[in-house]
């Protein structure tokens, strides 16, 4: 560690060491993820009745969500209390009581121990201890906040609450798509990638990747740097927004530079492109990116968050939760499953994104001394009047930095 | 030739064509009106809606060939198929089969891995050209795909 010297150039400079060292990334899940922060774990409609629970995750914990009698949300370190045996091993369900398998310690949706056999013995013998204190051994708490439809938990007592710690700018980018409409879960999909998990965020960040990797948005404009956009940062530079409205399919001075846009390119059923907007303002897209992982796409019609679970520097799980709105009528339903098509890990844009991260992370193999380059728009930390620009990523490291102490 | 024998065959040129890489041969296997689903086991037990890929007409068959094909950026790889345990049953125009399929990836610098395994639950009908299909929804078991799904199933 004391050798990882951050490049003289400071925030414009990320050197490959900070993806692949191992102390690096045992610090990031103590500061970060077991840190002061808010992880998304849930949409509220996963789970709409009490005893309902789904399975998720802060950082590599393995956390409950669990909806309680009550109705209000409950969060737990997913382990029993007696021995540490993993509770819940499918996706999600529906129990009244949660039970290990092993010993049969029973925990009610509170999380309190309710139960065990063999408490007071067997015929008179062996039984536990009478000074055993039942609500001393509950199951593990972890806070949740829950803000129009979407989860949150953290591990830590110092978290702010969740409208602080988002602040007020990011909250309207939030509550634009949150926007308190009942949620429509549409289902999963999961990836698990070769590549260190601030990637996924960074791409995210990375406004100029858009308009050069992905063929989709370059030749049907629906993520363009010659398009009218902004980028929308907090003070952190943790959190961003990057806002943008579709352009057409014409060659100008920015597509003539982009040498994966196709003029003659059309599709053969239109339907996949068929967007309607539905969202006040003129913004086509924003795509969000939520210290620390969480990924709100708003794509045209297409929804979604992508929760990152890190697994080590070289490796993390994406989980996209597709979702619409309850008001949904039938057609629209249909063009959010449709429009998903660009997304997930068969996405004819995000499967380039898995591909090019996890290039970038065999790129980092022996590659300590090296560092990348964030210049594009040059060196400050300014929110942005256009995407031709890295700032989000310079900001981002500034954060990271912060955070970390490097 | 059984019925049986006869689906084997088709899928045998199914995934010749997309291990070989001939994804523009990819729709013609298909009639109007068509529907290719990959979806994942979590999803379709659920009753949840999602696709992994969703393609409901011979036009969105042929964009995501040509995508796939030309489009689309990922590591160089081979694919190939096994399609075994084929059950096939005729009912007027409609022929329903089932099968298991295992995709075996290999990437550069890697060992051959499993890239998912499931099941083909199809509908095929009868045409001139021989059998093809109507509807193709292919289910994977695994939660948590390793990389991406690049091409068909």
């Amino acid at each position: 560690m004391n050798e990882r010297a951050w490049p003289a150039e400071g925030d414009s400079r990320v050197p490959y060491w900070v993806y692949t060292d191992e102390t690096i990334y045992r610090r990031e899940l103590e500061r970060i993820f077991h840190g002061p922060t808010w992880s998304y774990v849930a949409l509220e409609c996963e789970i709409p009745h009490a005893g309902d629970w789904k399975r998720s995750w802060i950082g590599e914990k393995s956390v409950l969500v669990v909806r309680g009698e009550d109705g209000a949300i409950n969060g737990f370190l997913n382990r029993c209390a007696h021995r540490g045996v993993r509770l819940c091993e499918q996706e999600s369900g529906h129990v009244r009581q949660l039970r290990c398998p092993y010993h049969q310690w029973t925990y009610d949706l509170d999380g309190r121990l309710m139960g065990m056999p063999f408490r007071h013995g067997v015929k008179g013998v062996g039984g536990m201890p009478a000074d055993f204190q039942f609500s001393e051994h509950g199951l593990t708490p972890i806070r949740i906040a829950a803000r129009r439809g979407a989860v949150f938990g953290s591990l830590s007592t110092d978290t702010p609450p969740l409208e602080d710690y988002f602040g007020e700018k990011m909250l309207a980018f939030y509550d634009r798509v949150f926007d308190g409409r009942g949620l429509r879960l549409l289902g999963y999909s999961r990836q698990r990638l070769a590549a260190n998990w601030k990637l996924m965020l960074e791409n995210i960040k990375d406004t100029c990747h858009a308009s050069l990797l992905h063929v989709f948005f370059v030749t049907f404009g629906l993520f363009r740097v010659d398009n009218p956009s902004k980028v929308r940062m907090d003070e952190s530079g943790l959190h961003t927004a990057l806002i943008s409205e579709r352009g057409k399919q014409e060659l100008n001075e920015g597509t003539r530079q982009m040498h994966s846009f196709q003029q003659q390119l059309a599709l053969q059923d239109p339907r996949l492109l068929d967007t309607v907007r539905e969202f006040p303002g003129d913004a086509t897209v924003i795509m969000h990116t939520f210290w620390p992982n969480l990924i709100l796409q708003q794509q045209s019609n297409t929804l979604a968050t992508r929760q990152i679970v890190p697994r080590g520097p070289q490796e993390f799980d994406l989980h996209w939760t597709f979702f619409g709105y309850a008001s949904d009528d039938e057609e629209m339903t249909q063009r959010r499953l449709r429009q998903a098509n660009l997304m997930g890990p068969g996405g004819l844009v995000s499967m380039d994104d898995g591909e090019i991260i996890t290039r970038a992370q065999d790129g980092f193999r022996n590659a300590a001394d090296a560092a990348g380059i964030n210049e594009m728009g040059g060196h400050d930390y300014a929110d942005s009047e256009h995407m031709v620009t890295d700032v989000a990523l310079r900001a981002f490291y500034r954060g990271y930095r912060n955070v970390m102490g490097l | 030739m059984s019925l049986r024998e006869q689906v084997e065959d088709f899928y045998a040129e199914y995934a010749e064509v997309i291990d070989t890489g001939a994804l523009e041969r990819w729709p013609e296997l298909f009639v109007e009106p068509c529907l290719y689903r990959i979806v994942s086991k979590e999803n379709y037990d659920k009753g949840l809606p999602l696709s992994l890929m969703l393609c409901d007409s011979l036009g969105m068959l042929k964009d995501r060939a040509y995508a796939s094909k030309e489009l689309n950026v990922y590591a160089p790889r081979a694919w190939r198929h096994s399609i075994t345990q084929i059950r096939a049953r005729e009912d007027g125009e409609r022929i329903a089969a089932r099968a298991n399929f295992v995709l075996f990836e290999t990437l550069p610098d890697q060992h051959t891995r499993v890239l998912c395994a499931g099941r083909y639950l199809d509908t095929l009908a009868r045409s001139a050209a021989g059998l093809r299909l109507r509807e193709k929804i292919c289910i994977y078991d695994t939660t948590l795909i390793p990389g991406s799904i690049v091409m068909p199933l």
